[in-house]
């Protein structure tokens, strides 16, 4: 401050001595050359002045700098032999401090069409608002939860703790959760590819699908095929709503599941996945679940933000214990990515409930996406429930999420 | 006898004399970083990128045979800057290696280490666009940034694998200096441009522009990660008629129509720039030729 302050003054003193000695002289260039010289000798005095002054006071002065060269950021080193690293610390990981990352999703689905008496819906109904968080417990494990709000009320959709560093590779969840059975099963809304559930889930699981309480460990079994191949078990509380029901204590409802994914090439890949599952129903005795899915993707890695391909399929077969009848369900489907931000599909489904009746939908949708972060969807489906009613409906979804959300499992 | 006992020391000192430590490997999210892994670690480690160079490495699918890569990782360096996050985490969520989790020391946040621009100076959401809370990832495409990746990497190999140290620290000394030189010449071949007015598709320039002393004015995305949109489109036009703007940069992985029909209304020359290693199919195929090929085919471009 005090060099700024006697720069100012020198530029003062220097600017009055000029204005007062230019009147006095005539104008002419040898008189004018005479003040430049005065006036430069003046500097170099001034500048004279203030290094003795500034070594008087032991302040060294900063190099003359030509402002405009000045540039926000420094300028690149000159020699990358002398490059050093800089301290960097994360801004957004120091920002959000231990806070879980939270996220909050919002389905609203409207329906126009036929009256469907199985299903029924509002004209409009904001079906859900899933609040999810998630964040490390500790080194050893993640907590993860997932709380459905919504026409139906409040529910804990999904809770539970997730241990990724146990030995011999194995992971484990302990809570609520979603039973892995199948693909379909284990997503939530935000995750289908469709409005809605395919009838395979709806009539064997329910709308919320299977899902209970218990405890979940799974390993990756290494192979020499470079194939990922993991083993799921799984064994829950008996009571999962419509599906199992527990009469006495021992009447657990266990789940298995084997999931093997390949890469064909590097833009598609295959994965194929078997599920088994064995619980209670109260007054009827043991109920069998077995399932198979497969998933086909393909997505052209220099072309992927705008064009990918999956095909799904997906079946199941139960059997209750005491049923003369073995039920089946399944769906199949296909998704292509038109352009960045559109999907269009197509679904086959069926499934077959007690009594020998059997449902049947098609359906086709078509998804917009303006970002990763909200989707609108229409879906025309036909359905007929048997051989008693067929509804056509058309179901048009908004998605919208704000907030930190975790990546998905692939 | 003399030399079958002379034999036999030989056959014993035989396996002491050659390493026989396994090569560390090396999983690194992107191409570039498995580069410079590579000039750093020679032959003492396996290097393997997750992201091809032709591919955008913000939407990388995080599938189940990239955990076979990450389950015997010994070191994953990561770009950071939440450049992977809609991916990595799922990912090492599924690893069952502890050893490659964040604040373990085989996982290294490139980011840590370099100078990052673009960071917001005020808060920001989700209607600026994908804004990085961290500052602008595309820092390795400045090669002094690229030295500070090395550092950084060097220093990590020589910590988990000690008696490599010296290799890594003179592979290091090495690449400096080729790097030093090479930026010499992408300097000298860029400095008669010095101050060009540039487009980008997206914004993954800004430090190769600082290095080199282009100058981005515009966007062909209305906001980081938006598509283009009409108005948009037709505002970056006019901007780049008055401005002279010769060249518009493009990625191999963006659709070229909507850049290709402002370069056709402005007279300026679309180029399709790599930012990755292996971006194309020949000439980028480690860091040196990535910029030799970039820096050539903007000098002639801006022509």
């Amino acid at each position: 401050m005090a060099i700024s302050g006697h720069c100012i003054r020198l530029c003062i003193l220097s600017f009055i001595l000029l204005s007062v000695a230019l009147p006095a002289f005539p104008q002419t260039d040898d008189r004018i050359q005479q003040i430049e010289k005065k006036l430069q000798d003046l500097l170099a005095q001034a500048a004279q002045l203030r290094q003795e002054l500034d070594a008087l006071k032991g302040v060294t002065s900063p190099p003359a700098e030509d402002l405009m060269a000045i540039e926000i950021a420094p300028p690149p080193p000159e020699a990358l032999t002398d490059v050093q690293t800089v301290v960097n610390p994360s801004t957004a990981a120091s920002g959000r401090g231990l806070n879980p990352d939270i996220a909050v999703i919002g389905t609203m689905v409207s329906q126009a069409g036929q009256q469907n008496f199985v299903e029924p819906r509002e004209p409009f109904e904001f079906e859900e608002a899933e609040i999810a968080f998630e964040a490390f417990i500790d080194p050893y494990a993640k907590g993860r939860f997932f709380i459905s709000a919504g026409a139906h009320g409040v529910e804990v959709e999904e809770a539970y703790a997730q241990f990724l560093t146990l030995p011999y590779g194995l992971t484990a969840k302990a809570g609520k959760m979603k039973a892995l059975f199948g693909k379909a099963n284990t997503w939530h809304t935000h995750m289908r590819p469709w409005v809605d559930q395919p009838l395979m889930v709806s009539s064997f699981f329910g709308g919320e699908g299977l899902s209970d309480h218990g405890i979940s460990v799974s390993k990756a079994i290494a192979n020499p095929w470079n194939t990922f191949i993991e083993a799921t078990g799984e064994v829950y509380s008996g009571n999962a709503e419509g599906v199992f029901e527990r009469e006495v204590s021992n009447d657990l409802f266990y789940n298995a599941h084997l999931k093997l994914f390949r890469d064909i090439d590097e833009s598609s890949n295959i994965e194929i996945g078997t599920s088994l599952a064995r619980g209670t129903v109260a007054e009827e005795g043991s109920s069998r679940y077995a399932g198979v899915d497969v998933t086909y993707r393909w997505k052209p890695l220099s072309r992927s933000i705008y064009r990918s391909f999956a095909a799904r399929f997906e079946g199941l077969a139960n059997r209750r214990e005491g049923a003369d009848e073995t039920l089946y369900g399944y769906y199949a489907s296909a998704d292509y990515q038109l352009a960045r931000r559109w999907l269009a599909g197509v679904r086959l489904d069926g499934a077959d409930r007690a009594d020998h009746l059997s449902d049947r939908g098609l359906s086709a949708t078509l998804t917009f996406r303006p970002s990763e972060f909200s989707q609108l969807r229409g879906q025309f489906r036909r359905t007929a429930y048997d051989s008693l009613e067929t509804v056509n409906e058309f179901l048009i979804q908004l998605q919208f999420s704000i907030g930190a959300h975790g990546a998905h499992t692939f | 006898m003399k030399t079958i006992i002379a034999a036999i020391a030989l056959a014993m000192a035989l396996p002491h004399g050659v390493s026989a430590a396994p090569k560390l490997k090396v999983v690194t999210t992107t191409s570039d970083l498995a580069s410079l892994a590579r000039e750093v670690g020679g032959d003492r480690i396996e290097v393997t990128a997750i992201a091809r160079g032709y591919q955008d490495p913000h939407f990388v699918e995080a599938k189940p045979s990239f955990l076979l890569l990450l389950r015997n990782a010994d070191l994953l360096v990561a770009v950071g800057a939440e450049l992977e996050l809609g991916w990595l985490p799922a990912l090492l969520d599924q690893s069952r290696n502890n050893r490659i989790r964040p604040g373990s020391s085989g996982y290294l946040d490139a980011s840590q280490g370099v100078v990052i621009l673009d960071k917001p100076t005020t808060a920001i959401n989700r209607s600026m666009g994908d804004v990085h809370p961290s500052g602008n990832p595309h820092y390795w495409l400045d090669p002094a940034n690229a030295v500070r990746i090395a550092i950084q990497i060097e220093q990590r190999l020589a910590r988990l694998r000690p008696e490599d140290a010296p290799l890594f620290r003179k592979r290091l000394n090495d690449l400096k200096v080729r790097m030093n030189a090479a930026d010499k010449r992408w300097t000298a071949a860029l400095a008669p441009y010095r101050g060009a007015k540039i487009v980008t598709y997206h914004n993954s320039w800004p430090n190769f522009a600082r290095r080199y002393g282009l100058d981005v004015v515009g966007y062909v995305e209305p906001k980081p990660g938006v598509p283009p949109s009409p108005s948009h489109t037709f505002e970056l036009i006019n901007m780049m008629k008055q401005q002279k703007v010769k060249v518009i940069l493009m990625e191999p992985y963006f659709d070229h129509k909507t850049p290709q029909s402002i370069a056709d209304r402005t007279g300026a020359k679309l180029l399709v720039i790599y930012p990755s290693v292996g971006g194309a199919k020949s000439g980028t195929d480690d860091y040196f030729q990535l910029f030799d090929t970039n820096v050539d085919n903007l000098v002639k471009a801006l022509r």
